[in-house]
């Protein structure tokens, strides 16, 4: 494998723009660094979860009896359990809408009935098969079009949280499965349909996929009457903090969230996830409490939102679009978890990067019988762009406009007002377009393959707004040896923010990164963040720690003027502190807090003059071999370019970016759960193919362009998500290229690009 | 974990007493298929006997005109080895196309015919080549031996000990995998040897590895993917699963047949 890269760095000083390898990186692949999902605590308990097989039903009786009589069974909990020690066992970010284990209903398989508790593991998983139920089965929704106009309804009753504003008018609602609408109007597209000399309209659809991360989700729930401490694969433990608390109807300084490396998250392990159930557990068994999933029963807990994307644009006579409709559908699955985030944050991007008076977009977020479905790397929006990129695509070849110089046409530029009413700033997108035609050699004719294997090239290119507005708030602690520690909330799960923040502050206060101790995440002693997601991260936190790095060293400089040392005196920060308490003794503590500024979008119009902080851009272009006689897809190149301001860490940034794309990729080739009345029949990794070294493109490029976000930290922002956007369409329309035919549907696996190329000769598959 | 009793014989013999003596009891030989099959709970032997320890399974010699490969010898063995290549080069490729690294350092080609998973790639090479199963009690033939999906002619207290191969004068596999697990999707073995022509199919069959005579017949005249061009097979019968439809199989199958055929 090729790999090309070139971040521009930050030349700032000596930490910031620099490949500092990851302060972790030992510890991982020495196996000495600690995980939940490995971590035991004396006289803890195991739990097996036992399962509902059927979609929708009431539950007519849930026989323990044979499990609580096995040898070693310390306790078997339903419902009427966990009630006793939480009385209102509901939670969940958007609505409290997910019980503790399943309460009367079941909504989905694989949702949790019954918990078996043991000291071994094997025990519980024994007793949980001797557990029976009887359901009396309820008709079941599972498409996400269908949810809207179900007569089914997966909840009887909607019971938004109140954490957010937008959703406060569906409390109490009966008779839905729509957990949210989130509208933007701009302009008149109907006038503007009316008038146009085209109009296209198309519809695609993804698949159910799941995050897989390779540290199964597992927390480790220690209760006792003075306080509680929960060990979890978290990642956003003040979060967590906050809806134990209000399990428990308590403060929050009685709540402990501690949080090791994680094995990795992508959105699977935000907000709370199993942290509700092992918190009852512990509290009815009186003794710490381990829930630790399988990488099978992943399958069961979240995943990604499979999607309807209905869109149509209406394009002048000189190729500008002047209109675009856009109904977006997402499938959010049993429980909302923060499918209603998703469908308002990458809902008011859902008309793509492009410069269009008039926007009309309606996305719903919709319950149906299946896993619940949260964020993955993205939010949604490389949900959308694989529509509209592909959509947009399909109309520069309907019109025989070159598909560079259509998107040219049609880009949204630098100072011109987003859809949402926000102006663009520091949104590189037509460096990124520039720099992608120039990787690809798009002016230049390619090889098209000869015999059966026909090759052909893509792209597509992305926006996205941060999740907004969220807060952060970090601590830098100067030692008296002048040794310095960082606590931040900031998870890193593998995307190296540890060292990144680590660099931030050794810029500020002079010193290597190196040096930095990042404190391990612990509520108790790091303070509140927001969530390690949507790319967040680095822009929020970073602008936090490098505040808390700068008041530090104010107070440096001032403790340095108290203990009379001239203006701009170099004197070493140990011998400083002597000189303030006679020995080595004392702190410096500085703080930071960051928050955004931000207008919600209207409702209604969904508009807004300040709808997010910074913008994600990125592009993606693949070339592709295609087997014509088998539908054998080769992806023999994958360009990765993004916009991401400057780099703190060049080699992070490279990985950041060919781990999101590989990511993308095996959504796009081959991920996806297969359903059977509401069973996942492919619960296994053996059945799911997850992407291995052998699906990385023979070449591959990860390239950012040279430019600064000027509201950033150090001139940066966000880059964990955004290569994934492109991906999908950029692979579907150099499938185009090559072969003449258009995939509305992921996966693009060898058995759909051959039935689409045997539709088009005139012999669909099974009609000889 | 369940209790399940242990045993590891040095000789064939004592391994045929061992099974013999108990219904129950499962042979281990790489142990790909079987320990997965424990762990998942889908059987619960309650023996195992280790064939790791008894000499002289393993081991590849050319004989004559046949290629004698011992039952435990490991598919890696069979891939890297020089014989093999010279004598049947199809059979080394196919044998490095099984799984990954891991799996053909520890699987064995007895276990696997013994146990004829319905996408494993061995079966495809034993019916393609009209090999010779020998046994601790027989020889059994290659269209004798495969029964159906996870059954073969073995009797209860019958262990393979070598396979033999009759050396061909033209072959060669083509495999297309399953993405996830690296077995076949579909597999199609072809061969020559005089006038005796095959073509096996596995991963397609509802009842595992086949021949498919209509193109055996179509390449007496020419053993050339000419021969059967235009020519399908149908999808009744095969295996439809998520990974894909029967027709996509069917369609494989035709495909795969003559890529094979241009290599042979």
């Amino acid at each position: 494998m090729a790999t090309i890269t070139d971040q521009g760095t930050a030349k700032v000083g000596a930490q910031v723009g620099r490949s500092v390898p990851r302060l972790e990186g030992r510890d991982k692949v020495t196996g000495r660094a600690e995980y939940t999902h490995t971590m035991r605590l004396s006289g803890m308990l195991h739990v097996k979860l036992f399962r509902s097989t059927v979609a929708h039903g009431r539950i007519k009786s849930v026989d323990t009896s044979a499990a609580k009589k096995l040898p070693g069974v310390a306790h078997v909990v339903t419902i009427e359990d966990v009630r006793k020690v939480i009385p209102d066992p509901y939670y969940g970010p958007a609505f409290h809408d997910q019980p503790i284990l399943a309460d009367g209903k079941v909504r989905f398989v694989g949702e949790p009935v019954a918990a078996v508790l043991a000291a071994d593991p094997h025990v519980a998983e024994q007793a949980a098969q001797l557990i029976v139920a009887e359901y009396e089965e309820l008709p079941a929704v599972y498409d996400e079009v269908e949810a809207l106009t179900s007569k089914v309804h997966v909840h009887d009753v909607l019971k938004p949280a109140g954490t957010f504003a937008d959703l406060k008018h569906l409390k109490d609602a009966k008779g839905t499965n729509l957990a949210l609408d989130y509208r933007l109007r701009r302009g008149d597209v109907d006038k503007a349909f009316a008038s146009a000399a085209h109009v296209f309209e198309h519809e695609f659809r993804t698949q159910k996929v799941l995050h897989l991360s390779f540290e199964p989700h597992a927390t480790i729930a220690d209760y006792k009457d003075s306080g509680v401490t929960l060990h979890t694969a978290s990642q956003g433990p003040s979060f967590v903090r906050t809806e134990i608390a209000r399990l428990l109807g308590w403060p929050e300084n009685k709540v402990r969230i501690k949080v090791p490396y994680l094995g990795s998250g992508y959105g699977s392990k935000l907000y709370i996830k199993l942290e509700a159930l092992a918190l009852a557990l512990s509290m009815i068994a009186r003794l710490p409490v381990k829930v630790a999933l399988t990488m099978e029963e992943m399958f069961y807990q979240i995943t990604k939102h499979p999607s309807t994307f209905r869109i149509k644009s209406g394009v002048d006579k000189d190729g500008k679009i002047i209109a675009r409709k856009c109904e977006v559908y997402w499938n959010g699955g049993a429980y909302a978890d923060i499918g209603p985030r998703v469908t308002q944050k990458s809902g008011l991007t859902a008309s793509g990067p492009y410069d269009i008076d008039n926007v009309w977009i309606d996305s719903y977020a919709l319950y149906t019988n299946m896993t619940p479905a949260g964020a993955l790397r993205g939010f949604g929006v490389p949900q959308l762009v694989w529509a509209y990129e592909s959509h947009t695509d399909m109309i520069a070849r309907a019109l025989k406009i070159d598909a560079v110089e259509f998107r040219r046409k049609n880009l949204l530029r630098e100072g011109r007002p987003h859809p949402t009413g926000t102006v663009l700033k520091d949104a590189a997108i037509e460096k990124v377009l520039d720099r992608l035609v120039e990787r690809i050699n798009w002016k230049q004719p390619m090889d098209r393959g000869t015999g059966v294997v026909r090759r052909g090239r893509g792209l597509g290119i992305a926006i996205k707004a941060v999740i907004s507005p969220t807060t952060s708030v970090a601590i830098v602690n100067v030692s008296a040896d002048g040794s310095v520690a960082l606590y931040c909330g900031t998870i890193d799960m593998g995307q190296g923010s540890d060292t990144a923040m680590a660099q931030m502050v050794g810029e500020v206060l002079n010193m290597p990164a190196e040096s930095v101790r990042v404190v391990q995440r612990d509520t108790d002693v790091t303070p509140y963040d927001m969530g390690t997601l949507g790319s967040r991260s680095l822009f929020h936190m970073g602008h936090a720690v490098r505040r808390a790095a700068e008041d530090a060293q104010e107070k440096l400089k001032a403790l340095a003027c108290e203990v009379g040392e001239p203006e701009g005196s170099n004197i070493p920060i140990p011998a400083l502190f002597v000189k303030k308490y006679g020995m080595q003794a004392g702190n410096v503590i500085g703080t930071g807090i960051y928050k955004p500024d931000y207008v919600p979008p209207a409702p209604g119009t969904g508009l807004s003059s300040n709808v997010t902080p910074f913008w994600m851009i990125s592009g993606a272009g693949a070339e592709v071999e295609v087997d014509t006689e088998t539908g054998h897809i080769k992806i023999a190149k994958l360009i990765s370019v993004l916009d991401i301001g400057k780099s703190i860490n060049p080699k992070i940034v490279e990985t950041q970016i060919s781990g999101a794309a590989l990511m993308q990729l095996g959504f796009t080739m081959f991920e996806k759960m297969h359903l059977d009345g509401g069973q996942v029949t492919n619960a296994s990794l053996a059945d799911y193919k997850i992407p291995g070294f052998h699906d990385v493109p023979t070449a591959m490029e990860n390239l950012t362009v040279d430019v600064t976000q000027s509201n950033g930290p150090f001139g940066a922002k966000g880059v964990g998500e955004v290569s994934t956007f492109c991906v999908s369409p950029a692979i579907a329309n150099a499938i185009d290229d090559a072969v003449g035919v258009r995939l509305m549907e992921l996966p693009l696996n060898p058995e759909s690009v051959l039935r689409a190329l045997r539709v088009k000769a005139g012999k669909p598959l099974g009609d000889e | 974990m369940y209790a399940f009793t242990y045993h590891r014989p040095t000789t064939v013999r004592q391994a045929v007493n061992l099974l013999a003596k108990n219904s129950e009891a499962k042979l281990l030989a790489g142990g790909h298929s079987l320990i997965p099959v424990m762990k998942l709970r889908l059987g619960s032997p309650g023996a195992l006997i280790d064939m790791n320890k008894i000499e002289g399974l393993s081991g590849i010699e050319l004989k004559g005109r046949s290629l004698v490969i011992g039952a435990m010898t490991r598919h890696g063995e069979v891939a890297t080895s020089q014989v093999v290549k010279e004598a049947l080069p199809a059979l080394a490729d196919l044998a490095g196309m099984i799984g990954d690294p891991a799996v053909r350092h520890r699987g064995t080609i007895g276990g696997a015919i013994a146990h004829n998973d319905p996408s494993a790639d061995y079966p495809a090479a034993v019916l393609g080549l009209g090999a010779t199963i020998i046994t601790s009690k027989r020889r059994i033939e290659a269209d004798e031996f495969f029964k159906g999906m996870f059954e073969t002619a073995l009797e209860p207290d019958e262990i393979i000990t070598k396979v033999s191969f009759p050396l061909a004068k033209k072959a060669a596999y083509q495999k297309f995998k399953q993405p996830a697990s690296g077995f076949a999707l579909v597999g199609v073995f072809v061969s020559k040897r005089g006038a005796d022509i095959r073509v096996a199919v596995t991963g397609a069959g509802a009842s595992g590895a086949f021949r498919v005579t209509a193109f055996e017949e179509a390449l007496k005249k020419r053993f050339s993917p000419k021969s059967i061009e235009g020519m399908t097979v149908p999808a009744t019968g095969l295996n439809g699963d998520i990974h894909g439809s029967a027709e996509y199989r069917a369609h494989l199958i035709a495909v795969l047949a003559r890529r094979a055929l241009a290599a042979a």
